[in-house]
């Protein structure tokens, strides 16, 4: 697993190349840039349709939205056939690519464990095409396929539990990371790069146009995601080994991080109830999971 | 046929300013046609946006090229020369500025008015939304649309209370609109700033952006690194001799990130000059 | 050089097994089905430096052989009917892309599982070269002169080669197999244009960005690319006779006995065989009608059916397949290239073999005689589902 760096060890260099196409405090952007200092150079970096929120100094090919996984499954086995395997083979895509449409060709490349790293920029919406509601969108949020109205308390159904639906593919690692927690986030970067086979890191990328926030606040919404336990941040090895990266003595109220985003404006006294009740319960199996050391799937 | 421009932020409604002058057009018994132009529209990034106005049915689908009016209703994009680019010599020109039109920099052969449409908005809606507020003064300096006309179109976009609020908007913009003069600069300034980029990608400079800029006070500043490491726009820098940051400004969107998470305010986000 | 009696299907794998096809990828489907277990066999023999990927769907398995072409190796997939139209949208990036991957597809038309072309046919917007071959030799050599023409540098479009299902890819037949050392030599080992690796790509290509620019010019530039096909397609046929002693007309179109005719059947792939015979006992009756089999579809033999419509009064288009409220795709692209033509010979269309519909000896020779007839003036219907 993963170990814990500092501030002062996050590398100075930097692989973007700015000013780019993102909007003002973009997440996935601020996401891109920090997974890419750990990563380095040595990439061919894999895109699908997206935000585009960053260009880096790598190599970039892309391919069809449901793409992701059978394009760096093509690459990772080029590169081995033509004697390159020295070169990492990434896919920066967003939870479209990963939840949705590009769900059955990733599990897919899980299941026969290609070499590979998937990072998912995770905003939590189809963002690029006008925020319209995607597997990753929790429940009560406001999209624009998932209005308020007398018929509809926004999206009715919680987010899709993909970290652990990767994980019992019994893959080397996959794990979760937000843009609020640098150091951890780069540090579970360079784990992933002394492993082999697939690899997956999820990262929360807090988005200010579509979860309705202002800008100069995507470190304090996603800060808050993680304190209040709706983002956990975790890793889970083999689907097996569990450990829990952040673990506060006591939880910040789920407010917190719901208060400052529009998208939640609309939500009842009981809606929220309903949501820190969920997140607790989440909440309470991590930790067991964490002392056990191990998931149960 | 009149042909119209329109320059804004994406995010404050230029495109529904272009719907509304279009209906209000019609309510008159005239055709109308409202293009968006969709480019790099991300939240803050300036874009564009076209009407055109006729007594029959318009059949042209191309862009504007080569407007009789230019329409801007950002103060800041207001000073970017490109916002009268290509327009028909002998022009009008409308500008959301505090500036009255003997003051305007632009250079070239139009008229130009001014209107500082966001104090009004900011009065009257309570938000700096400009889209409905200039309308007022469009309605004026081009003798186009009735403001009733105008009034009608908002109460469609806008219905109750919210529309009256906007109604209220127009009327001052209205009586409040200067000019048009000539413009007293002849020659045409040097273009600095994109302030229409087209597909995808690396741009070249994202300063017109910014309604405020970050300034950093070293003195201040402990070298902790936050506001570096949390810049999404890799636009802050580390000086590892001072052991302190500096910006990149031509990379800077002014989201204001890098002051709210600075632990000793150290940066203050400044308004940017209109 | 050895031979064995073998199905299509094995001819197929035994082409990517000449190739030294690096990587491949495909996902079962009838009438394809055999040529993954071959691919699956080779790979588990270790018989040379091979990668077999097999994957949860045709999709996947068109991106992954794309991707990896794109970064160096050579590639390989296969598929049939209803597996290609799920792979119709990323088939086109790898057009798009200029990736020279090969693909052969084991004809199963859309409307069951026995062949026909609609498969193919229905791919004609994803910019690749498209071939239709008529026996199992055809279908190796075919596949190995595709690598050539595909890698080429003047051409890097991807390949499809059809050929029809059950009908070859299950009938056995005696096929000649090329000693691996003259494949070698001929077909040199392929590089990618440009290298993507990060210490080959260009670095100035990292802040190009994607949209403007003329947006009409990527179409412009990848059609007049697959024409070039032609050219090169002509000259890999030369030389592959001249390494390997066989040839197939010039490679776009293949006449038999058309020295003395008065009109040609045009067809594809096995049912021009099932002419051969025929045109054999129409000769012998005196009939002066031959056979000019249709290889190239895609790009289509424009200037060689110009050249043989000042010799003929009459084709007889045999599509094998329909595209619904249009028509017969070889009959509408061989009437518009004779358009421009002073003198026109007379031209029919005909459907046979459509849902896999037997096609026999007799069918061609009523054909014949129906051309032979519209050719001296005789009414005939101009369309016959046969």
């Amino acid at each position: 697993m993963s170990e814990r760096i500092t501030r002062a060890q996050i590398p100075l260099s930097e692989l973007t190349i700015t000013p780019g196409s993102a909007c003002q405090g973009c997440g996935a952007a601020l996401a891109a840039r920090l997974a890419f200092k750990a990563l380095g150079p040595n990439v061919i970096r894999h895109g699908i349709p997206c935000c585009p929120d960053s260009v880096t100094q790598t190599p970039r090919v892309s391919t069809v939205f449901e793409g992701g996984g059978a394009q760096l499954t093509g690459t990772s086995r080029g590169l081995k056939a033509i004697g390159r395997d020295d070169v990492l083979a990434v896919g920066f895509y967003g939870d479209g690519g990963t939840y949705d449409i590009g769900m059955q060709g990733l599990s897919a490349a899980a299941e026969r464990n290609e070499d590979i790293i998937v990072i998912t920029k995770d905003n939590e919406a189809y963002m690029n095409t006008g925020n319209q509601r995607s597997g990753a969108t929790p429940k009560y949020a406001r999209t624009s396929t998932n209005p308020v109205g007398p018929r509809s308390r926004g999206k009715p159904r919680p987010k899709k539990n993909i970290p652990f639906i990767f994980a019992a593919h019994y893959v080397p690692y996959v794990g979760t990371a937000s843009v609020g927690f640098p150091e951890d986030l780069i540090a579970k970067v360079n784990y992933m790069k002394t492993v082999k086979g697939f690899r997956m890191l999820i990262v929360q990328s807090p988005c200010p146009v579509g979860w309705r926030f202002d800008p100069a606040k995507t470190i304090e919404v996603a800060r808050a995601g993680v304190q209040s336990g709706i983002w956990p941040l975790y890793e889970i090895m083999d689907g097996k080994k569990f450990k829990l990266n952040y673990k506060p003595k006591e939880l910040k109220p789920v407010t917190e991080y719901l208060s400052p985003q529009a998208r939640f404006r609309h939500m009842t006294e009981a809606e929220i109830a309903d949501i820190q009740e969920t997140s607790a319960a989440d909440w309470e199996n991590l930790v067991k999971a964490d002392e056990m050391g191990k998931l149960i799937i | 046929m009149i042909e119209i421009r329109l320059h804004g932020r994406g995010g404050q409604g230029a495109v529904t300013a272009s719907r509304i002058i279009a209906t209000a057009a019609y309510e008159e018994g005239k055709y109308s046609q409202a293009i968006p132009m969709y480019g790099t529209e991300r939240r803050g990034a300036p874009l564009t946006a076209f009407v055109r106005i006729d007594d029959v049915r318009v059949r042209e689908r191309e862009l504007v090229h080569n407007p009789d009016i230019s329409v801007v209703l950002d103060p800041l994009i207001a000073k970017q020369q490109a916002v009268v680019d290509n327009l028909k010599p002998g022009g009008l020109v409308l500008l959301n500025t505090a500036y009255p039109p003997e003051e305007v920099e632009l250079g070239g052969d139009f008229k130009v008015a001014t209107v500082d449409a966001t104090t009004i908005a900011l009065e009257t809606l309570g938000r700096p939304i400009t889209n409905t507020a200039i309308l007022g003064a469009f309605a004026k300096i081009t003798g186009l649309l009735k403001v009733e006309s105008i009034e009608k179109a908002i109460k469609k976009y806008f219905p109750g209370r919210l529309g009256d609020m906007n109604i209220a908007a127009v009327k001052r913009s209205y009586d409040e609109v200067k000019g048009p003069i000539q413009a007293v600069v002849k020659d045409a300034p040097e273009q600095k700033v994109d302030i229409h980029v087209g597909g995808y990608g690396v741009l070249k400079d994202v300063s017109s952006w910014r309604v405020f800029t970050p300034d950093i006070d070293d003195d201040k500043c402990i070298g902790c690194k936050t506001c570096w490491i949390f810049c999404p726009e890799t636009a802050i820098q580390w000086d590892e001799e001072k052991n302190k940051p500096w910006i990149r400004y031509e990379a800077c969107k002014g989201c204001g990130l890098c002051a709210n998470e600075c632990p000793v305010d150290a940066i203050e986000m400044v308004r940017v000059e209109a | 050089m050895s031979y064995e009696v073998m199905v299509g299907n094995k001819a197929a794998a035994t082409a990517v097994k000449l190739a030294k096809v690096q990587v491949a990828s495909a996902f079962p489907i009838t009438p394809q089905t055999t040529i993954t277990q071959y691919l699956s066999e080779m790979y588990a023999a270790g018989e040379w430096d091979f990668d077999f990927v097999n994957v949860e769907g045709e999709l996947t398995s068109q991106v992954v052989v794309q991707a990896a072409s794109r970064v160096g190796a050579r590639t390989f997939t296969c598929t049939s009917g209803p597996g290609l139209l799920y792979m119709h949208h990323p088939m086109q990036v790898t057009g798009s892309s200029r990736l020279p991957v090969v693909m052969a597809i084991v004809h199963r038309g859309y409307k069951g599982m026995q062949p026909d072309h609609s498969d193919l046919m229905s791919q004609q917007w994803t910019g690749w070269g498209h071939q239709y071959v008529e026996h199992a030799q055809e279908i190796l050599d075919s596949l190995l002169m595709a690598y050539k023409v595909a890698e080429d540098k003047r051409i890097r479009i991807p390949i499809a080669v059809g050929y029809d299902g059950y009908v070859l890819s299950y009938t056995a037949e005696p096929v000649e197999i090329p000693d691996q050392e003259a494949v070698d030599e001929w077909l040199p080992p392929y590089k990618p244009m440009p290298s993507i690796l990060p210490d080959e790509v260009d670095p100035s290509t990292f802040a190009r960005g994607w949209g403007g620019g003329d947006p009409q010019m990527p179409w412009k530039v990848h059609h007049e690319a697959i024409l070039k096909i032609e050219d090169v397609l002509k000259e890999t046929m030369d030389s592959f006779e001249k390494t390997f002693g066989r040839r197939y007309g010039n490679g776009m179109i293949e006449p038999y006995r058309m020295e003395d005719a008065e009109c040609a059947i045009v067809a594809m792939g096995t049912i021009a065989g099932t002419c051969k015979a025929a045109v054999d006992k129409m000769q012998a009756e005196g009939k002066k009608v031959g056979l000019i089999k249709l290889r190239s579809f895609i790009p289509f033999p424009v200037t060689d059916f110009q050249e043989w419509a000042k010799k003929l009064d009459g084709f007889a288009v045999v599509d094998r397949s329909v595209c619904p409220g249009k028509g017969g795709p070889a009959f509408g692209k061989l009437r518009d290239s004779l358009y421009d033509l002073e003198e026109k010979p007379v031209t029919l269309q005909f459907h046979a073999g459509l849902g896999g519909k037997e096609v026999r000896v007799h069918d061609f020779e009523m054909i014949g005689d129906k051309i032979l007839k519209a050719a001296k003036g005789g009414k005939v219907e101009q369309v016959t589902w046969v």
